[in-house]
């Protein structure tokens, strides 16, 4: 019992010294051990910008897509058909109406929120500047789906909503095209023809995945849009929002049952609006920037694999160099296990350090990467711990054949060298 | 003084495909505690084989050999390499010296394989004290003499404190001064109690020790063969006593 302990110990002490041995002996050859860690280093630190910048790209899209507001589903009217070419005066089919949001409200249990809407892209004018911008009309509801937020200023209300008032909230783009630099909040300015007054300015949101800017945009109330700007009877658009991320498929099924009894039964075929489900958005581009993700990380864990093989062939060249002292280490004592050790040892640490190394650098560069790129920073801790982990794994693995070719060695044909 | 070395009928011969070479072919000796022992023989006459054997660095074919009364030359390779860390202490030729690591720590390179390491940065201290490098621990091999770099070989035999010290050649890279301050070394060892087996091409170095062996076709001869030199030069040896070896 004891003198298995103790054996144990001596072991145990032995692994320790062979340990601090190799420690000493790759930082004694600096330029041979820089050369053996940098391809690891160089494909952990691939891993980690790529697993990054793929996280961040997905978080950059997801927020744009939560920027058009959360557990959406939106119906809108399609464009008008063109029947035998001619370019019909009115854009949109024009059956959705107001009491179309108001029978949703009613009759869609699946939605939190329901809210109208129209919008057109329209010329606004401030002293001598003009340019066009999207002129959105909604209700106060309609504002709180779509996740508006003033940066300055204030929304307006439902009682100025009903009462018709002429005010205005802009979007950044907006402000900063009519305004310049002034603070545009309490200044006038005409859509179309009509005067408004700007109240409040839009936080920005950036440009939505099809790219449209939305924040180039002027929103008003929705009875103001109607009755004052637009003169139109129907509405373009009804926002919903679903009680929960996972409820968006039900409320699509929903809605499209609502309409399709109060707009199918008479024209006899099924709804004609568009109606489109933010969870499809979200998966189509999960899909596509993940596809992107998984084929360069797929290309950066190659590089990992290189860095084995670069460490696998400065291993092998480290023990032919080595064949003497080699010699001399089993002449002074060491055991085959003992030279065995020693080069797993050295193969392992350089993998770690190569690995560590590189992962740092991984870290670093994907906060420059989303600095300058058009991306969010996401450090992905799985990836770089994984990465060093997998590059452990293969530091140990590569160092099994030059370790046994060392502990295969006769002493004495080893000290000839 | 008791006996440390006991060799009987020793023998041991080299296969290389069809052809069998017998290096050593019936060797017996004694060597006595504290005995300086210097083999010599021409090239191939075994005298480097019957050290490794010494050494536990080959196994004899037959034959006999036993360490303080210990017969270990049948053991497996683990043991082998235990009995070399505990009672054997070698010197080379070429020193073999690592590069990169100061001399102190090429002192101290068989405590990583010995049992017991406690206190070795002192004893590697005084031993380099002993060979006169007590001021050169921190050099590296390669700021010294082929003598200084012999002397720190010493030490790093001694490290383990040694039953048996075996040197293969250990002046044939050194100039005469150098030389002689390492046979100096091993007379003094020899007289601390410490055994010395030393292989030699040279008579000198020979005349230094308290008995000398003449190795001879794998046999030992009684005095030595008259032409030992002349013998060298004819079988094409290219290692006369002091030029610089090839090997």
């Amino acid at each position: 019992m004891t003198t298995t302990a103790s054996a144990l110990g001596v072991r145990r002490q032995r692994l320790s010294r062979v340990v601090r041995l190799s420690i000493r002996l790759l930082t004694a050859h600096p330029l041979r051990t820089t050369l053996g860690i940098s391809g690891l280093a160089i494909g952990v630190a691939a891993v980690t910008i790529m697993v990054a910048v793929g996280a961040g790209a997905e978080a950059r899209v997801l927020r744009r897509i939560r920027a058009m507001g959360t557990d959406l589903v939106v119906v809108t009217a399609p464009p008008a058909p063109v029947i035998a070419g001619r370019q019909r005066q009115i854009e949109t089919v024009t059956s959705l109406r107001v009491t179309d949001a108001v029978a949703l409200a009613q009759d869609a249990v699946h939605a939190r929120a329901v809210a109208p809407g129209v919008s057109r892209t329209m010329t606004v004018r401030h002293e001598g500047l003009n340019t066009t911008a999207a002129v959105v009309g909604t209700t106060v509801t309609g504002t709180r789906i779509r996740n508006l937020e003033v940066a300055s200023g204030r929304m307006f209300d439902e009682t100025e909503d009903r009462e018709r008032r002429r005010i205005a909230v802009i979007g950044p783009v907006v402000a900063r095209n009519l305004f310049g630099s002034d603070d545009p909040v309490g200044l006038a300015m005409r859509i179309d023809r009509v005067p408004f007054q700007v109240i409040g300015v839009l936080r920005p949101r950036g440009t939505d995945p099809g790219g449209t800017d939305l924040d180039n945009e002027v929103v008003i109330p929705l009875e103001t849009a109607m009755r004052r700007v637009l003169n139109v009877p129907y509405i373009h658009a009804i926002y919903l929002q679903a009680r929960g991320s996972n409820e968006l498929d039900a409320l699509e099924r929903e809605v499209r049952a609502i309409l399709d009894e109060r707009h199918g039964q008479r024209s006899g075929i099924a709804t004609p609006f568009v109606i489109r489900n933010q969870s499809v958005a979200l998966r189509t581009e999960r899909g596509a920037t993940r596809a992107l993700g998984r084929m360069t990380v797929g290309v950066a864990s190659l590089a990992v694999l290189v860095g084995g093989v670069g460490v696998l062939s400065i291993m092998l060249m480290s023990v032919q160099e080595r064949v003497r002292e080699i010699g001399l280490r089993r002449a002074v004592g060491a055991r085959r296990d003992d030279i065995r050790l020693q080069f797993l040892a050295e193969s392992s640490l350089l993998a770690v350090a190569g690995a560590v190394a590189g992962g740092m650098v991984g870290v670093a560069g994907a906060a420059i990467a989303a600095m300058v790129g058009p991306w969010d920073l996401v450090i992905e801790w799985r990836a770089p711990a994984l990465a060093i982990l997998f590059s452990t794994v293969l530091g140990l693995a590569a160092g099994i054949l030059p370790a046994h070719r060392a502990a295969s060695l006769e002493p004495i044909e080893a000290l000839r060298g | 003084m008791g006996i440390v070395i006991e060799v009987e009928e020793l023998v041991k011969a080299y296969r290389k495909g069809t052809v069998v070479t017998e290096v050593l072919r019936g060797v017996s000796f004694d060597v006595r505690q504290g005995e300086f022992v210097a083999i010599m023989g021409r090239s191939g006459s075994g005298k480097s084989t019957l050290l490794n054997v010494l050494g536990f660095l080959d196994r004899p074919d037959g034959g006999r050999y036993r360490l303080l009364g210990e017969a270990l030359t049948s053991s497996d390779d683990d043991a082998l390499s235990d009995a070399r860390s505990r009672k054997i202490g070698f010197v080379f030729q070429q020193f073999h010296l690592l590069d990169r690591a100061s001399a102190l720590d090429n002192v101290m390179l068989p405590l990583v394989y010995a049992e017991v390491d406690a206190g070795g940065a002192e004893r590697a201290r005084s031993l380099l004290e002993a060979v006169g490098l007590g001021n050169r621990a921190d050099h590296l091999p390669g700021e010294m003499s082929g003598g200084e770099q012999q002397r720190v070989a010493i030490a790093r035999a001694l490290i383990n404190n040694p039953v048996l010290v075996l040197a293969d050649e250990p002046t044939g890279n050194l100039d005469e001064g150098s030389a002689s301050d390492i046979l100096d070394i091993f007379r003094r060892l020899s007289g601390e109690g410490r055994t010395i087996v030393l292989v030699t091409h040279d008579p000198l170095v020979a005349a230094r020790a308290d008995r000398v062996l003449y190795l001879d076709g794998g046999r030992l001869v009684a005095g030595r063969p008259g032409t030992v030199g002349i013998a060298s030069a004819a079988t094409g040896d290219a290692t006369p006593p002091t030029a610089h070896p090839t090997a």
